[in-house]
């Protein structure tokens, strides 16, 4: 992957609709090996630049999804702590002092790695992916800060370790809360939006090169429209792609507003959003309006 | 307006670059020493030399929001575009705060255009810390237009750290909870391996309700905006805020204040509000909300906020009955009355003075350190 040409390309051959803005991105992630944040609404595939890259790099996809709640132990790292009672209850009678007791539960032996740990500990750089940072709490980032500017990360008991290979870090985020400005400052920064006409009737071919042409289109066109419309939810490629899935085993390949009716749920996830565009009328959506 | 600078007038692509970056740090992106080191490398990479991936490139590294985005693109086109100065004549919005501003439901609540007396002396440019300190103190109704961008600004920043810093102390308390095992294994080493002493760590307590009431009426005119921004900065921070707003009439607003968006927010409002500059019956407001709202939300754990200047057209034993009864149902009745933060001030008006023996908390509302005080008492909430 030497230009963005060919990530453009190889993206493409793993089925993912590349534009040219992102990918001098990835080329620019790969090369300065700053982590990415990518911010936008939910299913955009933000989480699938990850996947693909990773498949691309031929290399470890490591994923941490963020919650609340999530802590260090979850996230880095945590003692083996039966093993660690065992292991004391075992040396009681010997000989050792305090000190060579307690380096020895603490040494790597004890040490369960969580995926952060992991991905800097790997043979080969991994693609590390840091999903909806924006559900963990402000504390959690905190924690990040060190990772993703010095790639290591501290152990009170062992001191610090260092990466061997850096990871190539990609973090998401639905921007339900502001992330810190610290954080931010770490990463490149790409905004996410949800793909015009035209590249998303690429991504549908791409997913269903079998399907005609004009229904793709037509069927493309009615997801942008909606996606004008005040929804709950707006749908994702995701939701497109179900949707378009759906209508081929109906075999609709010329959808009425009946077909449409029974197949709207796999587009809006609200029965509120469902209830306003069948109350708009099913039949307009499938002219193309001027 | 000032002559920008144009990427012809750099010999070198280096220089060309740092100056841009001084430029978008100029307009308040945030640019530091380390994204001009970025750039400059980012330069230097060959696939990257033709102008779309230059400038791709270039907005990854020196914006981190989407608004910043768009600020982004007309610097660019202004510094690397062909024709020098073509945009020049156009103003560049300075941030997001400015946009939202300019929306009408701001304005009308910012009371701007209503009375300009009274400005003058309070009102001086100053820049740096100084300006910052005495914007701090300055009455929200002496506030300029100018100034008030500005204010919004720290305003919001330092609500931030106090709700961080409320969210920090919460978790302070290690005497009861689950098994902290870590803790357990270490301490344990000195007692041979029997875990003698046993260490636990606590959840975060669940947080009680925070309960505001907000008068929007047309004495509290000046103050409602920055009240309203207060109370969704609240929002932001503590799970459990209810949120109404009164004057003739009692609004349930919560659910607006969860958009992130507060312009959007501020439209939704004044489009709901239509008593909004209107006149106040302050105890039919708290009657209204005891009968529909107060069993449900208060449950003698709950803190209630009162947003008032206590000036009343209502009846003063209604309006005393009410407030001790919401008094009965709570921990603890605070109330910000702006007008306490004038020299000379005493709650003598009939509403203000029949309410006053029910309050807990009698406190100012009128700048934003007298809001920040408030820090002390939402401890415990």
């Amino acid at each position: 992957m030497t230009d963005t040409r060919s990530i453009q390309k190889e993206f493409d051959q793993l089925g993912y609709v590349l534009d040219e803005e992102l990918a001098t991105i990835l080329f620019l992630t790969l090369h300065l090996q700053k982590p990415l944040l990518l911010e936008g609404p939910p299913g955009v595939g933000k989480t699938e630049v990850a996947n693909v890259l990773a498949k691309a790099l031929d290399t470890e996809l490591i994923r941490l999804q963020c919650y609340e709640g999530l802590d260090v132990n979850a996230a880095v790292y945590e003692w083996n702590y039966q093993k660690q009672l065992l292991s004391i209850k075992l040396q009681e009678g010997s000989k050792k002092s305090e000190a060579e007791k307690e380096s020895h539960i603490f040494g790597e032996d004890f040490l369960l790695q969580r995926p952060l740990l992991r991905a800097i500990t790997a043979k080969k750089s991994p693609v590390l992916l840091i999903d909806e940072i924006d559900r963990a709490d402000e504390e959690f980032e905190a924690f990040l800060l060190e990772l993703l500017s010095a790639f290591q990360i501290s152990i009170p008991e062992m001191g610090t370790i260092k990466a061997t290979h850096k990871p190539l870090v990609i973090l998401t985020s639905n921007r339900t809360r502001e992330l810190s400005d610290a954080l931010k400052r770490r990463c490149l920064y790409h905004w996410v939006a949800y793909p015009d006409l035209d590249r998303e009737l690429r991504i549908v071919q791409k997913h269903l090169p079998e399907l005609n042409q004009q229904l793709s289109e037509n069927l493309v066109r009615i997801v942008q429209e909606l996606r004008e419309r005040k929804l709950n939810k707006i749908p994702g490629i995701a939701e497109t792609l179900d949707w378009v899935n759906a209508l081929v085993a109906l075999q609709a390949t010329q959808p009425n507003a009946d077909d449409l009716a029974r197949s709207l749920g796999c587009l809006l996830k609200s029965a509120d959003d469902i209830e306003m565009i069948k109350a708009g009328g099913l039949e307009e959506l499938l002219v193309p309006s001027e | 307006m000032a002559d920008y600078p144009h990427f012809t007038q750099y010999t070198s692509v280096p220089e060309a670059v740092t100056a841009f970056c001084q430029l978008a740090r100029d307009h308040g992106l945030n640019v530091g020493l380390q994204e001009n080191l970025d750039a400059l490398s980012m330069a230097q990479l060959a696939p990257l030399q033709d102008r779309v991936s230059f400038g791709y490139a270039l907005k990854a590294i020196c914006c981190c929001s989407e608004e910043e985005r768009a600020q982004f693109d007309t610097l660019y086109e202004w510094f690397w575009g062909w024709e020098k100065g073509a945009l020049k004549a156009k103003t560049i919005f300075k941030n997001q705060s400015n946009l939202q501003k300019k929306a009408p439901a701001s304005l009308v609540l910012m009371g701007i255009g209503n009375s300009q007396e009274g400005k003058e002396e309070e009102a001086k440019n100053v820049s740096g810390a100084n300006r910052i300190e005495r914007l701090r103190k300055t009455d929200f109704s002496k506030i300029e237009e100018i100034d008030s961008e500005l204010l919004e600004e720290i305003a919001l920043k330092l609500w931030k750290q106090m709700s961080l810093r409320l969210k920090r102390k919460m978790k302070a308390s290690t005497s009861k909870g689950q098994l902290n095992l870590r803790q357990i294994i270490r301490s344990s080493i000195n007692t041979g391996g029997d875990p003698i002493r046993l260490l636990r760590k606590n959840k975060k307590p669940r947080k009680q309700r925070l309960i505001v009431l907000l008068d929007v009426s047309g004495s509290m005119d000046k103050y409602s905006f920055f009240l309203l921004r207060f109370i969704c900065a609240l929002r932001v921070h503590f799970e459990k805020v209810e949120a109404f707003l009164f004057s003739t009439n009692l609004i349930r607003i919560t659910e607006y204040l969860s958009a992130s968006n507060l312009a959007s927010t501020l439209s939704v409002l004044s489009a709901k509000a239509d008593n909004w500059s209107s006149g106040t019956k302050i105890g039919a407001c708290f009657r209204e909300f005891n009968e529909q709202h107060a069993k449900r939300m208060l449950n003698g754990q709950s803190t209630v906020i009162i947003l008032s200047d206590g000036l009343d057209t209502g009846e003063p034993e209604e309006l005393f009955e009410e407030v001790q009864k919401i008094r009965r149902r709570t921990k603890r009745l605070i109330w910000l009355n702006p007008l306490k933060g004038m020299r000379g001030y005493e709650p003598t008006q009939r509403g203000m003075s029949a309410a006053l023996p029910a309050v807990d908390i009698f406190k100012s509302a009128h700048n934003l350190d007298s809001i920040l005080e408030l820090e002390k008492f939402l401890l415990d909430v």
